[in-house]
């Protein structure tokens, strides 16, 4: 190194009055954000904290203590929100992985075109939520393509077994419209989950594989004896980021189902319960202990998920 | 701090170098014979194919009749400019208000993400100042904390200042959105990855930290820029969340937040509805077309964020 003859390098500015000037400029530059973030973020924990223990509809009215809590504990829709979310997680997360990973598995083949792949798997997550859940509103309706396309393949007869009529409305009914919100997400989310199985797939090395080629090793031995343990923390931060996001269910939730989480409480999750609540019914107490009972389930699913793959949190 | 799989994942990812834009390829399958890569190419193509089809039927829906919309046919017949005509006449708020509203706010966000993160980015990467570590640790932790936990008490804190009412819920959003953490440890690991030497170089020249900063590492600080600016003006131009809860006057909606509007009165107006989906998308497609790079660089950095 050019720099191995200097015995000590603070920084590239020097000491005494420029030492002051680098302690004003720091904190100048750092000030604003910081600012920010105390109030609007760490500072609006504590204070969510606080409104949860007050009844609060437009204004305080009074200290309750933990009445919110226990009356959110025993409200049957929150029971319903808690069970709908849950099972969204239960099946989108795996759903997500498993895309997730045969996408970048493939893409990272020695094949023409990767680029054009990758950027096409990719393609359905640049779009926003509203936009992408009202096609899909349109997609699933009971004159929409996927009924179309459905009776043209002539799989009626298997739709019809299974209790869909030809023109099911899949978002409208309430037996289907969870299902086939987990279907949109996995499908737009699987290339957001592909980038980061690739950037993980790319830090194991190709000596691995050359090895196991000599041993005799064929591509789905390999995939499944070293792409998949070795890709271990890939997982472990792919499954934290889809945990935490898939218990956060909202736009896709209330756009479909509107604030009510029509029909039938289908599609209310425990963000659209915290929504209705705080913007509907100006229930704010109440709303924020909903919002540290949200926050203690992802902080609980995220140490969960620590145990399960025996890593700590990267970031 | 030390290095991480996030870390790394992002540095590796932003540079020039990218490892995501040359893809190390794994070795497993060249021998194979023509069958295997045959059926892998058939499976991309396909799935390729199911990833635009249903924004291809967009485009064709928001071009046929209402009667139309509904049948299974590639080709609109007759070709109808009814539903964007509706979508531009009929609908309230007006399409140009919410396109307006959206690129403002878009652009704000944008610009303040580039502003305040490249200033602590660098902060961050080069000064020394105590607390260094802990309030750099403050902002990696802001990205733990879900924004519904967060609703309520910024709700009363805008609410407070008077950032709910009127106009000022423009300023209301931007406030909230005006730096994400990703945006600062993005810029940070890009600042940490230039070598020392030449703001040395510049110091020996008499630069103060200011110009340091300026001439010195913004300029070459480019790409992380870029990467930053795609993906916070993707995440503001399509935001649902703050938007919904801040923008409640009617006239200050996004074009996200019309839609929804929209779906709630037009229910099965599908041409229209669909030509205001392709108006939403538009400007991200053409971003996309054209960065398409920065999409990918910026993700892993705001991955955490879900």
């Amino acid at each position: 190194m050019a720099d191995a003859g200097r015995v000590r390098r603070p920084s590239p500015f020097g000491a005494g009055s420029e030492r002051r000037s680098e302690l004003i400029a720091a904190y100048a530059l750092i000030a604003i954000p910081i600012a920010l973030f105390l109030v609007l973020n760490i500072g609006s924990i504590l204070y969510a904290l606080y409104i949860s223990f007050w009844e609060w509809t437009t204004r305080p009215r009074e200290i309750i203590g933990i009445a919110n809590y226990q009356e959110i504990l025993s409200d049957r829709v929150f029971q319903r929100s808690v069970t709908n979310t849950i099972y969204y997680a239960a099946l989108v997360v795996p759903l997500q992985m498993a895309l997730g990973l045969f996408l970048a598995v493939v893409v990272n083949q020695k094949i023409r075109g990767q680029t054009f792949f990758r950027a096409a798997f990719y393609f359905p997550a640049i779009a926003s939520s509203a936009a992408i859940t009202v096609l899909f509103i349109f997609i699933m309706s009971p004159g929409g393509l996927f009924n179309e396309v459905r009776s043209l393949l002539g799989l009626n007869p298997v739709f019809q077994l299974l209790g869909f009529g030809p023109e099911h409305n899949w978002v409208g009914n309430s037996s289907t419209a969870l299902n086939s919100i987990i279907l949109l997400n996995a499908w737009t989310t699987s290339g957001t989950m592909m980038l980061f199985y690739l950037s993980f797939l790319q830090t194991i090395s190709r000596e691995v594989y050359e090895a196991a080629a000599i041993d005799g090793a064929g591509p789905w031995q390999a995939f499944w004896k070293i792409t998949f343990p070795l890709l271990k923390p890939g997982h472990y931060f792919v499954a934290t980021v889809s945990v935490i996001g898939a218990l956060q269910l909202f736009d896709q939730a209330i756009i479909a189902g509107g604030s009510g989480g029509e029909p039938a409480n289908s599609l209310t999750t425990m963000v659209l319960y915290l929504y209705r609540e705080a913007i509907r019914e100006f229930h704010f107490g109440y709303a924020a202990a909903v919002g540290i009972i949200l926050f203690v389930i992802i902080f609980g699913a995220t140490l969960v998920q620590r145990r399960l793959f025996g890593q700590a949190p990267s970031w | 701090m030390t290095t991480t799989p996030a870390d790394a994942a992002v540095t590796q990812a932003i540079r020039p170098q990218s490892a995501l834009s040359e893809p190390g390829v794994a070795p497993v399958g060249d021998r194979s014979s023509g069958w295997r890569r045959r059926l892998a190419y058939l499976v991309l193509i396909g799935y390729a194919l199911l990833m635009f089809l249903p924004f291809t039927w967009t485009v064709i829906t928001s071009f046929k009749t209402q009667a139309d919309s509904v049948r299974l046919t590639f080709i609109p017949n007759p070709v109808s400019l009814r539903g964007w005509e509706n979508a531009f006449t009929e609908l309230d708020p007006a399409i140009p208000v919410l396109f307006a509203n959206s690129l403002g706010i878009a652009i704000a966000v944008t610009v303040s993400n580039l502003v305040l993160g490249s200033m602590a980015g660098y902060a961050f990467a080069r000064l020394r100042f105590p607390g260094r570590e802990f309030l750099f640790l403050l902002v990696l932790a802001t990205m733990m904390i879900p924004d519904p936990l967060r609703l309520v008490p910024v709700y009363q804190i805008l609410r407070s200042v008077g950032l709910l009412g009127g106009d000022l819920q423009y300023v209301g959003v931007v406030v909230v959105l005006a730096i994400a953490a990703p945006s600062i440890f993005l810029l940070r690991q890009y600042f940490m990855s230039i070598p020392i030497a030449l703001e040395e170089a510049a110091k020996l020249d008499g630069a103060g930290f200011f110009t340091t900063f300026w001439r010195i590492m913004l300029p070459l600080a480019t790409p992380a820029l870029a990467a930053v600016a795609i993906l916070q003006f993707q995440g503001s131009w399509n935001g649902f969340f703050w938007p919904l809860i801040i923008l409640t006057e009617r006239n200050n909606a996004t074009l996200p937040i019309g839609l929804v509007l929209f779906q709630d009165t037009y229910s099965t107006r599908w041409p229209e509805l669909m030509a205001v989906v392709v108006i939403a998308t538009l400007p991200i497609l053409l971003l996309y077309l054209f960065f398409q790079r920065y999409f990918v660089e910026g993700i892993a950095a705001a991955g955490v964020k879900g």
